[in-house]
């Protein structure tokens, strides 16, 4: 394939000194250069960009699964009802899980738009 | 092997009026004159036309298809079927089915958007470069769309029942009688409109489905003095007189299959091909992002009633009809339409019950009709025009993806004669297909860029395989008469057909990383591919990751100089 890129190999790895912006660093980060691992973030962006999906998934995590195992470990407890009539249990699950996943998801769009920010890009079109 | 086609299945839900009502039958004939309106207006003859509109669609209304696209009848009336049914199981169904959307969120949706591919076959054959894998894939697609349909059929004719009667075609039942009416008419209708009109209605029927669920549910709760303003709370206070069963954890399921219920039915959102063909369509991964938290908003509304309106219906049923639990209890048939007995049952006009009938039906065609052409473009995309015949005309390819749905609609509709489960159960095999075999695929493919074609065809063989053993130890006998119920009640317990996902999941993904360390790296160009769908850099309306990384790594100008 044609390597015309603006940036050679090395030119890529600047070192972010202290005066930079996070914006500049992104300008001068070849992405097409930087290896992709979910495990191994290879970029600044992608490493604040995972530290957000993280933080959401165990959230996630706990909100979706974490009543229905407490529920089988302790069901005396969890079974006990709440005000408003409903078992604990079937609250969190039935209400709390969908409705948390909703609030997780607005609140990871506004984080990722954020992030856009700081590193200075814009989408551009409606939005 | 004796394959019967079983003539007798007489489904039929007790306590539901069947007979022929002229006004319901008006409304829901009107409806689907409506779709097949707009569906003409926006026709198209081109294949490009066919698969996605036009990458046109903003948030809200993107959104909106989103949720039309997914709430089929498994949602309007498969879930409230299963909460009312198997209590604090069904839950898992609700659970499953709605936070699913924020893993596809933060792994999956800007990034598939950026990859710029129409369907998953052609994100699997693209990313592993190889036809095997594009193949399987569009297998794989053809036969979700073909098991996720068989639910929505099962639906269409239980519900169909209360609105047309008993048909009484070719001396089948009437449940059958509706089953050949219904997916008929909505073969009819798909064949003609493609994928530009089936977009368009899909606005029109999320707002006609969620009006006539939320209308049932309020009108229900307050004719019956159980809810005022916020049913989807209100319902709290039913408890106490519900039957224990209909709350108490793991009485009629297991810890185990509950998890496994709702694992399967998370991962099955993040692999199903006619969700993810809905952010090819939109202008950006900005909105790609945010039409996910609209549908998501969309789909909440529907799933925080589901609740409460199977709370009402036990109620009216147990007060007026017999015994919801123990012998013989609700029939999965009367569970599967409790959303219209419900509403029957309150003693409402026929009209009202019609309007929430029709919106079942609407639920029912705006799924299949997503379903359908994901197959058929499978298959005259995926098969024909790749593997098959590379000269076909566009011509040929359209007149392919047509008999394709045709098929799909005569399977379908053979297979829902003598369905082997309620709705809810009939779509969960979908979702365990598409989470044990696309999901890992599509994750590993955009998180890991050292995954292989090797590995890629090593999980997906293996996938397939995981989800198919249950499906023959479990669904099979259904319809094999020379069969028991289930041959292995071992393996049905721990690898169940509704669930196998999680067992899948985790299998596949071991499979895939240890085959891809195995062999060669991907090239250079894959890699970059790769990369290109997580870099931050905005792409273009029409551009594609891989118009990008053969041009010039579509990388910023300004910063080449800085």
């Amino acid at each position: 394939m044609t390597e015309n890129n603006r940036h050679d190999s090395d030119g890529e790895r600047t070192a972010p000194d202290g005066g930079t912006t996070a914006a500049q660093r992104h300008r001068e980060t070849n992405y097409l250069e930087e290896e992709v691992n979910l495990l191994k973030p290879s970029t600044e962006f992608m490493r604040d960009h995972l530290r957000l999906i993280w933080t959401g998934f165990i959230i996630w995590a706990v909100l979706v699964f974490g009543p229905v195992t407490a529920t089988a470990l302790a069901p005396e407890t969890m079974t006990m009802t709440i005000p408003g009539g409903f078992p604990l249990h079937y609250f969190l699950v039935a209400i709390g899980a969908p409705a948390g996943a909703l609030i997780l998801s607005v609140w990871y769009a506004r984080r990722r738009d954020a992030l856009d920010e700081k590193y200075g890009i814009s989408h551009g079109g409606d939005a | 092997m004796s394959l019967l086609l079983p003539m007798q299945s007489g489904l039929l839900p007790e306590g539901l009026n069947v007979s022929f009502k002229l006004i319901p039958a008006i409304l829901v004939l009107a409806m689907l004159g409506l779709f097949l309106v707009i569906g003409f207006v926006f026709k198209v003859a081109d294949t490009e036309g066919m698969w996605v509109a036009g990458r046109s669609i903003g948030n809200v209304e993107n959104g909106m298809a989103i949720g039309a696209n997914w709430m089929s009848a498994a949602s309007y009336l498969g879930m409230a079927a299963l909460i009312a049914l198997s209590g604090f199981y069904g839950l898992a169904f609700v659970v499953g089915w709605s936070t699913g959307y924020f893993i596809l969120l933060i792994f999956m949706a800007a990034q598939m958007r950026r990859f710029g591919k129409y369907t998953a076959p052609d994100f699997v054959g693209d990313r592993y470069n190889s036809d095997t894998a594009r193949a399987i894939a569009a297998v794989t697609t053809f036969l979700i769309g073909f098991v996720y349909a068989i639910g929505q059929a099962r639906g269409m004719g239980l519900v169909g029942l209360y609105i047309f009667g008993d048909l009484g075609i070719l001396g089948l039942t009437g449940y059958q009688s509706m089953v050949v009416f219904m997916m008929t008419i909505t073969v009819g209708y798909l064949s003609i409109s493609g994928m530009m009109g089936a977009t368009k209605n899909m606005a029109v029927q999320y707002v006609i489905l969620i009006v006539a669920f939320l209308a049932g549910l309020y009108v229900v709760g307050y004719v019956n003095g159980y809810s005022t303003v916020l049913p989807h709370i209100e319902y709290g206070e039913m408890f106490s007189v519900l039957s224990n069963e209909f709350s108490e954890p793991f009485v009629h399921q297991s810890y185990y299959l509950w998890i496994a219920t709702a694992f399967s039915l998370v991962v099955g959102t993040c692999g199903l091909p006619h969700v993810l063909v809905r952010f090819y369509t939109v202008e950006s991964e900005r909105t790609a992002r945010w039409s996910t938290v609209w549908g998501l908003g969309f789909i909440c509304l529907l799933y925080l009633s589901s609740p409460a309106f199977a709370a009402f219906g036990t109620d009216l049923y147990s007060n007026q009809i017999g015994d919801v639990y123990g012998d013989p209890g609700m029939t999965s048939a009367a569970g599967d339409v409790i959303v219209v007995l419900a509403a029957q049952l309150s003693n409402l006009p026929t009209w009202f019950v019609g309007l929430v009938a029709a919106g079942g039906i609407a639920a029912a065609i705006a799924t299949v009709a997503g379903l359908f052409i994901a197959g058929s473009s499978a298959i005259s995309h995926d098969i024909y025009a790749n593997i098959i015949n590379p000269d076909a005309t566009q011509r040929q390819q359209v007149l392919v993806g047509r008999l394709s749905i045709v098929a799909l609609g005569v399977i379908t509709t053979l297979a829902a004669l003598n369905p082997a489960a309620p709705i809810a159960a009939l779509v969960s095999y979908a979702f365990s297909l598409a989470g044990a075999v696309l999901f890992p695929m599509f994750f590993l493919g955009l998180w890991w860029e050292n995954t292989n074609r090797q590995g890629a065809l090593a999980g997906m063989t293996t996938g397939l395989i995981i989800w198919i053993i249950p499906m023959i130890n479990e669904v099979l006998p259904t319809y094999v008469s020379s069969l028991d119920s289930t041959i292995s009640p071992v393996l049905a317990q721990w690898v169940p057909a509704i669930g196998s996902a999680l067992v899948a999941v985790p299998v596949v993904f071991i499979v895939t990383i240890a085959v891809s360390l195995a062999t060669e790296e991907p090239d250079m160009e894959t890699k970059r591919l790769v990369r290109q769908c997580h870099s931050p850099e905005p792409m273009d309306r029409m551009e594609s990751a891989e118009e990008v990384v053969s041009t010039d790594g579509g990388e910023d100008v300004e910063g080449g100089d800085a």
